[in-house]
């Protein structure tokens, strides 16, 4: 990223709540696979990680990222993080809505806080500070499908310019069935042939220490428009194993990516979405999944869009993610050493 | 820090006006941008609120904009940002990326079209124009030289945040050349949700007033163009200011209510003064975040006392003026600094007449001869998310 002092940059630890087993990794030996065009997250027993006030006043959103931040901080053993970065798509959409319908079918005169208190994008980092007491840089990205990469970014832009050492970086988006019929109008989702939408609820403890970590960072970079990708955007610092793509099915979003696909290195090309979802922060779980891959050592054949056989001994992962064929991210991950 | 960071255009669109100039009047006019509400579709027409006194339609044709869907958030962002490019006569050559900062985002049309959505497939071209990013690709590719686009959205802090990140962005080589700020209308969402919080006054707002009863809520955009000094002096523009300091800290208190002892304030104004190696004493003015409710202006007295000791520099809030512009705050107040450096003066804390207690005592009227150095300007948002910029006097030396 540039020409400062290339801090390396690590993923601690990182836990999800999707379609998948919640804050597990057994979809890589027993992946859910669903016809299904929506489908909402399973949820965990939120009892046993939170407070009876918190389980009854929260938002499912809340609840969901509140508890794969606890888990990462947890396993990672960083309680303070230095900063909490979230991207999010629609932010507490679930509690815009009832709001908006509140204010769209009653009128403005009886609207009471409590759906607008929880209601804004910044409420979900903000909670994550409130509960932990973590008074650090705390900042939220909502930017369509590169909401969780923006915050990624900023937390790599501020690790490698030494001015942290560590990051909790989260992605959550939920979706309302009500929400996913908005949607399915706009033709983002619920469309033939397409993946369901999920809804994604992702943590991650970024560190500059190399001890006992998922994977390394190696590189990222985002580009507004097809245009701008340049040959310096896609080197990456060497081999490539596989590359994992947000393929979902949709034509038009498939397409994006195969307009790239001759730029790219040479390697078999993952999908996740199948097993994850379509949503706003689906690529989180995307670079969730790409770093337990890298962790495991293994990419589970039911990853790969060729339907080959699983591959051993991964080292590096390039991620390519887009958002609506106008915004894509690219990221190198490695095994760690 | 190392190389300097250097402001070479400004825009803004707020209820003080269209442009710098205009700004800058109505500002040493001490002539408030708030009134009677005029545009925005409610039945809360009791609520005092500081509009951009243009409609849609007029907004559309001054950017040559026709049929297609956008978002007021959309409009006055192009608005302002085509003041700032101007400026700077920056063009897609220097590669910037943008960096916006917004909340409502396209709001203004979901609240009207919300139950269309549910419905019929009559507005469908709004859902799309919904969220936080669809409002910033609005105004990025109304100029279509952006290599690089995302939006923020801490609330209240939000265009103060993306400045941030662009100086972040600046810092780490990553870019030479960033628009930074923020856009936000004043949607029916908003304000009534403020006012199930019961924190918007009825009255003209007197923020760091002893009677202040809450917010006047405005609207607005700005937008800076922010590089380093070294892409200014190659790109020959006139340097107008410099981004020396910055601070994001968390209060981690409550969502909707400030610390008692302004922790999060604190801890960002002090991040700010530390990153640009400056004394607390060396402040001559904070453009407060002063919004008129009791809590917040409170707490912010707190935290300035904490920050400052007994070396209080002037403070004023700007927001009897604008309204408080939440997401777009961040940049208005900014680029109101910037208008107050140049033009050597402390816009007046509009709406203040009585000491309230144990809070500090702003800048009652316009102090004009002015020459200042440093000026910070303090965003706070809902969830305790709070950032301080310190704007600079630029100088090859200092």
């Amino acid at each position: 990223m540039g020409n400062v002092d290339r801090r390396r940059i690590y993923i601690k630890r990182a836990t999800h709540i999707s379609i998948q087993s919640p804050m597990s990794e057994s979809w890589m030996r027993e992946p859910r696979l669903t016809r299904e065009s929506y489908v909402r997250s399973e949820d965990p027993q939120f009892r046993e990680w939170l407070n009876p006030m918190e389980s009854r006043r929260l938002s499912n959103i809340l609840k969901r990222a509140l508890v794969t931040a606890i888990k990462v901080k947890r396993d990672s053993g960083i309680e303070q993080p230095e900063a909490v970065i979230t991207g999010t798509g629609l932010g507490c959409i679930e509690n815009t809505e009832l709001f908006l319908n509140q204010l769209c079918r009653e009128g403005e005169e009886l609207l009471k806080p409590t759906y607008f208190m929880q209601s804004t994008h910044n409420t979900v980092s903000s909670l994550i500070g409130i509960n932990g007491k973590i008074h650090g840089y705390n900042s939220t990205y909502s930017h369509k499908g590169v909401s969780f990469d923006s915050a990624l970014m900023d937390a790599i832009v501020q690790m490698r310019l030494g001015d942290i050492n560590n990051a909790l970086v989260t992605g959550n988006d939920e979706i309302t069935p009500t929400y996913f019929s908005i949607l399915k109008r706009s033709g983002y989702v619920g469309q033939e042939g397409q993946v369901p939408a999920g809804e994604a609820s992702v943590a991650m403890m970024l560190t500059t220490d190399a001890e006992d970590t998922l994977c390394e960072i190696e590189d990222f970079k985002m580009v507004y428009r097809k245009e701008n990708i340049g040959e310096d955007t896609l080197n990456t610092a060497g081999p490539v194993d596989a590359i994992l793509m947000g393929l979902s099915g949709e034509r038009s979003n498939d397409e994006a990516y195969r307009d790239i696909e001759g730029k790219l290195p040479k390697a078999p090309i993952l999908r996740y979405k199948h097993l994850f979802g379509e949503s706003y922060t689906a690529s989180g779980l995307g670079v969730y999944a790409a770093a337990q891959m890298l962790k495991e050592g293994t990419v589970p054949a039911v990853m790969r869009v060729d339907g080959g056989e699983p591959i051993e001994g991964v080292r590096r992962i390039f991620v390519v993610n887009h958002s609506d064929g106008r915004e894509y991210t690219f990221l190198t991950m490695r095994r760690a050493e | 820090m190392g190389e300097k960071i250097v402001i070479t255009g400004a825009g803004i669109v707020s209820a003080l006006g269209v442009g710098k100039g205009e700004t800058a009047e109505t500002l040493l006019a001490q002539r408030t941008g708030v009134g009677a509400l005029q545009y925005l579709r409610t039945s809360h027409k009791e609520f005092p609120v500081g509009e951009v006194k243009l409609s849609d339609e007029e907004m559309k044709e001054m950017c040559g904009i026709a049929g297609e869907p956008t978002t007021r958030t959309s409009l006055m962002g192009i608005l302002a940002m085509k003041e700032a490019l101007e400026e700077s006569g920056l063009t897609a050559e220097s590669r910037p990326v943008l960096v916006s900062g917004t909340t409502v985002g396209g709001m203004d049309k979901s609240e009207r079209y919300y139950l269309d959505y549910l419905e019929n497939d009559s507005k469908n071209a709004y859902i799309r124009t919904h969220d936080c990013g669809a409002t910033t690709e609005l105004i990025a590719d109304h100029f279509g030289i952006f290599t690089m686009v995302t939006s923020i959205s801490t609330a209240c802090s939000s265009a103060a945040n993306a400045i941030e990140l662009g100086a972040n962005l600046i810092r780490s080589g990553q870019t030479e050349v960033a628009v930074v700020g923020g856009s936000e209308c004043i949607t029916k969402f908003h304000l009534n949700g403020f006012n199930s919080l019961m924190i918007l006054d009825r009255e003209q707002c007197r923020p760091f007033d002893g009677t202040r009863a809450g917010l006047n809520l405005g609207e607005g955009a700005s937008y800076l163009v922010i590089e380093t000094e070294s892409s200014a002096k190659r790109r020959g523009v006139k340097i107008i200011g410099q981004l020396s300091g910055y601070g994001n800290a968390c209060d981690a208190f409550h969502q909707t209510a400030s610390s008692e002892d302004g922790e999060g304030a604190y801890l960002a104004m002090s991040k700010a003064l530390r990153m640009a190696g400056l004394r607390p004493e060396d402040i001559d003015y904070v453009n407060a975040h002063g919004t008129g409710t009791p809590n917040n202006d409170a707490s912010e007295s707190e935290a300035l006392k904490r920050v400052f000791g007994g070396r209080m520099p002037m403070v004023s809030s700007t927001k009897g003026l604008t309204g408080h512009t939440t997401s777009a705050s961040g940049s208005i107040e900014a680029t109101i600094c910037l208008i107050a450096l140049q033009g050597h003066f402390v816009p007046g804390n509009y709406g203040w007449k009585t000491p309230m207690e144990s809070g500090i005592t702003p800048v009652g009227e316009n102090r004009t001869g002015q020459a200042m150095r440093h000026i910070m300007c303090n965003s706070f948002g809902f969830g305790g998310n709070d950032s301080s910029l310190i704007i600079s006097e630029y100088g090859e030396r200092g």
